[in-house]
């Protein structure tokens, strides 16, 4: 408002035009504040519209302007109606038909646009998603081969615990509790069947229909249940660890030939680790398990686990423990990927 | 001819203070200021000589006072010993050049230039966030240290690509200064000696002959015939006789002072160095102009007017995101690297290489048409040009004097003028032509050079002055071979012109051998001529010059004089064998033979032409809404013939004065309104207060300075300036170089333009052509133009390039593009594209339209802006993100899924992260699968930005009218985006530091609707401007 003033007041002075331009420039450096040119612009249609009763006004404004040079005096009701009447021509000026219906035009030409762009990028998405079925993945390579996690797993790959003090480890009996809890055999035989071992439990049919999954008990898993240790060996400091090897759609190990775990030291002395027991006993995730059909069908498919018992350790020192999946088609050496078809973490119990 | 050198030429070096008197109010600080500069600067430079003014009064002195006050002797000259103790006090005979700034401050100059700020900005804000991941943990990645090296890298190399650039630009005009060295010959040790001119000293006495520059400042001591150009001091064009007298107080005057750097025409002349080096009037005139500060060419405020914008947006977009991020909970050292993406994201790093590349291949391709640039950026401002000062001669003019009408019979005929075929059409049947013929072949002195027979005869070298040379060449085109004729009509008597009698004569035997009377021919001023003649040859016949005849002569005279031509009468008499006998001696001083009752035979007129190129060039600076003034140092009459000639001054336009003679009134009654040419000169000019002149320059579509000064040129380009226009001025002389620096752009001749000319302009014309101009101003407007699409080009991907940095941060998507590869596609593929834009050919006549408004036509201007921005830049976006989310999509990442992901997939720990369809995925498989995405954005990008550089290929005509492939460079441009992309994905896909991956190829084509898209759009948009123009579509979408 305050510069829509100053140019209204412009043609008082000499070189009135002069003044118009200069504060045009001022505008066009201006450029993304586009209400402030628009405002500007009005201001100025108004300035050639007035010029005839610019004289009259001259009188107040000099006026004005003692008022101003007298240290900001009082401005009067005069001047307060005069810029009231002035923000009326902003808004609306019935001459020029021009006014804030001019910003509003330009909102609606930008509304439409936006718009329209929006309607073809929702058309776009619409024909995105006809090309993408729910229930497989279009590529899976990306996500192959499969990745591995161990739990109990709290943020941290160092499982530093001391056997006599409950605090250390508690919180990984807990989690491995919690976590075994959708593996009870209660719920387990209750969603799910018991399907033949040794093979893939292939279910043809349409993609939408339901599939049924093969069940894997947590008595499977032996001392590591939870079940017959409810300390899953902390106390004894044997930990018992869990091994999961992440989903992937339509993944089957190569035939006949179920994915092996296996672990040992990674660096320093072998014999650091001198037994390891493993449950299921095989090692193995069986082939019944695959392929997983997608979380939208395969609604409660349970994905295997491999156990491993940690029975005999060196204690009191850090020992690094690397996990491999061992088959056909597994990668398990990815430089930059130390999670694909691996896992290394270290065991330091205390005594 | 011979006019006395009148006032205005009486050029001091107190063009200064000219101005001083003659300027009002405030300015007059200003010139003082000026005047001051240049005496500090010299103070710096030689604190023992500074001297308030020039009082050189050793042309008042006599010969034995001068070997005094210099210790030297007019004979021997000084002994070598004395000579090397005087250049080890003043140095040598050369002007300082101008100061240059140090090579490692231009180079810094153009490492924090630009954009290069912000970049190094983030380059630091990468280094801090480093650091502080660091110091939390020892083990953080070294991501930020990369990206932070890359971009002080890009500034790095930018910047030394600029500065190489700049000094490929400024190798060209080194080559100028580099010109021979120039020897002098000096008298030392009572010997004559070649030395090179940089080693005289005052006092050395040096012999100059006809041809030689002069060395220094000397005092003529003895002079034979010499005759020196002072045209490049003075602006005088006609040669100065020099002689060892002492004829006028003021030293610029007087015959015996010749002045560095001027030429010696003809003659011999021995002189005592005076001056040397800094210390001669050159030296002071050029430190003039180098206290004249050079003003920032349109195309640098365009271009930091685009930085500020483009940083405006930066900074603010990222400080508002910062705030954002920040206030979302993100950490501050996030937020940090938000910021850093933001700024690359908007900063187009190539763009600024890219626009001096583009300057450079125009300015390649003015140099072709004869328009050396000096300056890159002076490419554009030729094209912003609003008026153009022009010299006369040699730039609108031949420079040559040439026959243009005959006046014989009492009729005239016209010549033909243009430079190359010389066909004379008029009426060479009449008797009268076949004498007047006669005596211009054999009243002339001047001679061809031998061994030219193979030369164009307008070409040739001739000895002899201006007119005699436009004579001989005349006779040689119509008749043939003219020194054969005069070998049959042998010489036997001559008087040579001189200013006193204004004519000459010579007395021939002829040629018929039946004939034994001498034929006297005669030819001078007509009126001078005239008065010698009774009778008057018409038809061949002699009639008796009657009141009638004389009345038809004077009415030609002064319609050729009026023409500004140069008019020479011409008569012959045939001396009787009676009383002049084979044996006759004739005596020239005696004049024992007739100088009265001869017979008239016609008048010849001369002119320099206009060169022929030039009218059209001037109708073409009209159409362009350029204002062409002349300012010449000739006779204002001559000038306006010139002006009226080329077009400077239009058919149907008259001066006031023009007006008054039409209505026979006085010149004050005139209303000066109806007057649309004026011819102003340098008298009036000097007595003109500052608000006057304005006036001339705004009320007057049509001006000539006639008489001017060059020092005046200056006040005329700054009341030019004045008027918010930027203004080209021509010039090749020493006293225009302040003139050629003020001015918004200089142009230097380049055949007759001094050193001094050439180092103060920004352009040298090589042809010294006025046409040349012209087609500097076509490529200058067509490339703010062609620039104008290229940065419209750059701009507009920086919308798609910002866009996945904003989502990222709002939406919690994972990274769509990183950094890096933000930066392939600003330094990468975008590159060969918008340095083809440069090559694009002009939508319409650009030469039809007025002259861009400095303040009001900007480079980049708000719709630019709003619609690369807001409009295409947008549409580029959606395309690139359809690309990512169908990526993302068909890898099992629904884009449901993908919002608000951004926490967890950036979780090192996580390794086992569902998708959509209940996949997990470790650390790295989701790493690079945002790989992918960044490469399948970039890919987007790249597909949508072939799409934008067709588009940006006009602005309001459609594509179809320019001609898809017309421009051949645009599918070289478009060929190397996709050979990049191609490359950048497959072959370096494997490079995981650049993180691009090998991208299925039906991703390539997710985007090309997109791309069909954005044309269309863009069609459309140009067909609403064609079809309405003016409306709020045409002002709101035309960039």
């Amino acid at each position: 408002m305050r510069r829509q003033l100053r140019s209204r007041r412009a043609p008082v002075f000499p070189h009135s035009y002069r003044y118009r331009l200069d504060d045009q420039d001022e505008v066009n450096q201006n450029y993304l504040a586009d209400e402030e040119e628009e405002a500007e612009e009005e201001a100025r249609v108004m300035v050639v519209h007035n010029l005839e009763e610019e004289e009259e006004e001259d009188e107040v404004k000099e006026e004005e302007e003692k008022n101003e040079e007298e240290g900001q005096g009082q401005p009067t009701s005069n001047t307060w109606w005069r810029k009231l009447q002035i923000m009326n021509e902003y808004l609306w000026d019935p001459e020029k038909r021009m006014s804030l219906a001019r910003t509003g035009l330009i909102l609606v030409i930008y509304f439409f646009f936006y718009a329209s762009l929006a309607a073809v990028i929702t058309l776009c998405m619409y024909t995105l998603f006809l090309t993408i079925g729910p229930y497989m993945p279009t590529f899976t390579e990306r996500v192959k081969p499969p990745g591995v996690m161990i739990r109990p797993f709290a943020h941290s790959l160092n499982f530093n615990f001391n056997v006599s003090e409950p605090d250390t480890w508690q919180h990984y009996v807990i989690s491995l509790n919690g976590f075994l809890q959708g593996y009870n055999d209660s719920l387990q035989e209750e969603m799910n069947i018991d399907c033949p071992p040794g093979q893939y439990f292939i279910q043809d049919g349409n993609e939408d229909e339901d599939k049924k999954a093969c069940q894997f008990k947590r008595s499977f898993l032996k001392n590591c249940s939870g079940l017959e240790d409810p300390t899953f060996g902390y106390s004894t400091g044997q930990p018992c660890i869990l091994l999961k090897m992440n989903r992937i759609v339509g993944f089957r190990p190569e035939l006949g030939d179920p994915v092996k775990v296996s672990c040992k030291v990674q660096r320093g002395d072998e014999n650091d680790i001198r037994s390891i027991n493993y449950y299921p006993e095989s090692a193995s995730f069986d082939l019944r398990y695959y392929p997983y059909y997608g979380k939208m069908t395969h609604v409660n498919y349970t994905s295997p686990l491999v156990a491993m018992h940690f029975t005999d350790v060196v204690k009191n020192q850090a020992v690094p423990v690397q996990c491999q999946l061992k088959g056909k088609g597994i990668i398990n050496d990815v430089i930059n990927d130390r999670f694909v078809g691996r896992i290394i973490f270290t065991l330091n119990i205390e005594t | 001819m011979g006019q006395k050198t009148p006032q205005i030429y009486s050029v001091e070096l107190n063009g200064a203070k000219d101005m001083k008197q003659t300027d009002k109010g405030d300015d007059k600080d200003k010139y003082r200021g000026l005047w001051s500069t240049c005496l500090e600067l010299r103070k710096n430079h030689h604190k023992e000589h500074v001297t308030k003014e020039i009082d050189l009064d050793d042309h008042k002195l006599s010969n034995k006072e001068l070997e005094n006050k210099y210790h030297t002797n007019i004979v021997t000259g000084l002994s070598s010993t004395q000579a090397a103790e005087l250049l080890a006090r003043d140095g040598p005979n050369a002007l300082s050049p101008p100061q240059e700034t140090p090579e490692i401050i231009k180079f810094l100059k153009q490492m924090v230039g630009g954009f290069s700020i912000l970049l190094w900005v983030g380059a630091i804000l990468c280094w801090i966030a480093y650091g502080i991941q660091f110091s939390n943990d020892k083990s953080s990645s070294l991501d930020n240290v990369y990206l932070g090296t890359v971009l002080a890298l890009v500034v790095i190399l930018t910047g030394i690509f600029a500065y190489y650039q700049e000094a490929k630009s400024t190798n060209i005009m080194a080559s100028f200064s580099k010109m021979i060295p120039q020897q002098a010959l000096v008298i030392r040790d009572s010997e004559k000696k070649i030395i090179p001119a940089e080693q005289l000293v005052v006092g050395d006495i040096v012999e100059i002959k006809g041809g030689d520059q002069i060395p220094a400042d000397i005092r003529l001591l003895f002079a034979q015939g010499c005759k020196v150009d002072n045209s490049s001091l003075t602006g005088e064009s006609e040669p100065q006789p020099r002689s060892c007298e002492f004829t006028h107080d003021n030293p610029l005057e007087t015959k015996n002072i010749g002045f560095y750097s001027t030429t010696c025409l003809e003659g011999t002349a021995t002189g005592m160095v005076i001056n040397t080096g800094d210390r001669t009037i050159i030296g002071h005139i050029a430190s003039l102009a180098s206290g004249v500060g050079n003003e920032k060419t349109p195309i640098a405020t365009e271009i930091e007017h685009f930085v500020h914008i483009v940083a405006g947006v930066a900074i603010s977009i990222g400080v508002l995101f910062f705030i954002i991020a920040v206030s979302m909970k993100y950490r501050v050292l996030d937020s940090i690297i938000f910021l850093i993406g933001i700024i690359v994201a908007n900063v187009p790093e190539g763009l600024l290489a890219t626009v001096t590349v583009t300057l450079s291949l125009t300015a390649k391709r003015m140099a072709k048409k004869n328009c050396l640039v000096k300056n890159l950026e002076a490419v554009e401002t030729l094209g912003s040009t609003s008026i153009i000062c022009s010299d006369k001669t040699g730039t609108l003019t031949q420079n040559r004097m040439t026959v243009a009408h005959l006046w014989f019979d009492n009729q005239i005929f016209m010549a033909d003028t243009s430079e190359d075929h010389f066909k004379q059409t008029f009426d060479q049947s009449s008797g009268t032509w076949a004498s007047l013929s006669k005596i211009i072949t054999l009243c002339n002195r001047a001679e061809f050079r031998p061994g030219q027979e193979r030369v164009p005869i307008m070409k040739r070298v001739v000895v002899g002055d201006a007119s005699e040379t436009a004579l001989l060449k005349f006779s040689e085109v119509v008749l043939g071979d003219v020194m054969e004729i005069r070998k049959r009509n042998h010489k036997v008597a001559e008087i040579p012109f001189n200013s006193t009698n204004k004519f000459q004569l010579s007395i021939h035997k002829t040629d018929d051998p039946t004939d034994k009377r001498f034929l006297m021919v005669m030819k001078g001023a007509p009126e001078k001529i005239l008065e010698k003649c009774s009778t008057i040859m018409v038809n061949g016949q002699e009639q008796p010059l009657d009141q009638s005849t004389a009345e038809a002569f004077y009415t030609a005279y002064m319609e050729l004089g009026g023409l500004g031509e140069r008019v020479l009468g011409f008569c012959h008499l045939y001396l009787s064998a009676d009383e002049f006998p084979e044996t006759y001696s004739f005596d020239v001083d005696a004049m024992n033979f007739p100088m009265s009752n001869l017979c008239f035979v016609g008048l010849l007129s001369m002119i320099d032409p206009p060169r022929s190129t030039v009218p059209d060039a001037i109708t073409k600076c009209r159409s362009a809404g350029i204002k062409v003034i002349m300012v010449t140092g000739d006779h204002p009459i001559t000038a306006k013939a010139i002006a009226k000639s080329v077009g400077i001054i239009s058919a149907n336009s008259e001066t006031v004065e023009d007006i008054a003679k039409r209505l026979n009134i006085a010149v004050e009654q005139v209303n000066k309104q109806d007057a649309k040419a004026v011819v102003v000169t340098g008298m009036e000019l000097k007595d003109m207060s500052e608000d006057q002149l304005d006036e001339v320059l705004t009320s007057y579509p049509e001006i000539v300075f006639a008489r001017t000064s060059p020092q005046q040129k200056l006040i005329i380009v700054e009341g030019c300036q004045r008027q918010d226009a930027v203004v080209a001025v021509t010039g090749d002389g020493v006293n225009d170089s302040p003139a050629l620096k003020k001015a918004d752009i200089g142009i230097a001749m380049g055949i007759a333009g001094s050193d001094a000319a050439k180092n103060a302009a920004d352009m040298v014309l090589l042809d010294d052509n006025f046409a040349s101009i012209v087609t500097g101003v076509e490529e200058g407007r067509l490339i703010f133009d062609n620039l104008k699409k290229t940065i419209a080009y750059t701009l507009t991907k920086n919308i798609a390039e910002l866009c996945p940095f904003l989502i990222y941060i709002i939406v919690g998507v994972p990274l769509p593009l990183g950094t890096i590869t933000i930066l392939f596609i600003d330094l990468g593929t975008d590159i060969v594209p918008s340095i083809a834009l440069a090559y694009e050919k002009a939508e319409s006549d650009i030469m039809n339209r007025k002259p861009r408004h400095k303040k009001k036509d900007r480079l980049v201007n708000k719709p630019l802006a709003v619609y690369s921005y807001l409009h295409i830049g947008l549409m580029q976006s959606l395309g690139a993100f359809l690309v990512y989310f169908t990526v993302y999509a068909q890898e099992g990442f629904r884009p449901s899924t993908l919002i608000n992901l951004r926490v967890e997939w950036e979780k090192d720990f996580v390794n086992n992260l569902e998708d959509s369809y209940g996949q997990e995925w470790t650390r790295y498989q989701r790493k690079y699968l945002e790989w992918t995405g960044y490469t399948a954005f970039f890919i987007g990008i790249m597909i949508q930005q072939i799409a934008d550089l067709i588009i940006r290929k006009t602005r309001k005509n459609s594509i179809f009218q320019q001609g898809l492939f017309r421009n051949k460079v645009i599918w070289v441009g478009i060929a190397s985006q996709i050979i990049i992309a191609l490359i950048l994905s497959y072959g370096l896909g494997s490079i995981t530091a650049l993180n691009f991956t090998m991208l299925r190829p039906q991703y390539w084509f997710v985007a090309v609707p997109h791309a069909f898209l954005i044309w269309v759009y863009d069609e459309v948009r140009k067909l609403f401007i064609r079809l309405y123009p003016g409306s709020w579509w045409d002002k709101n979408m035309y960039y």
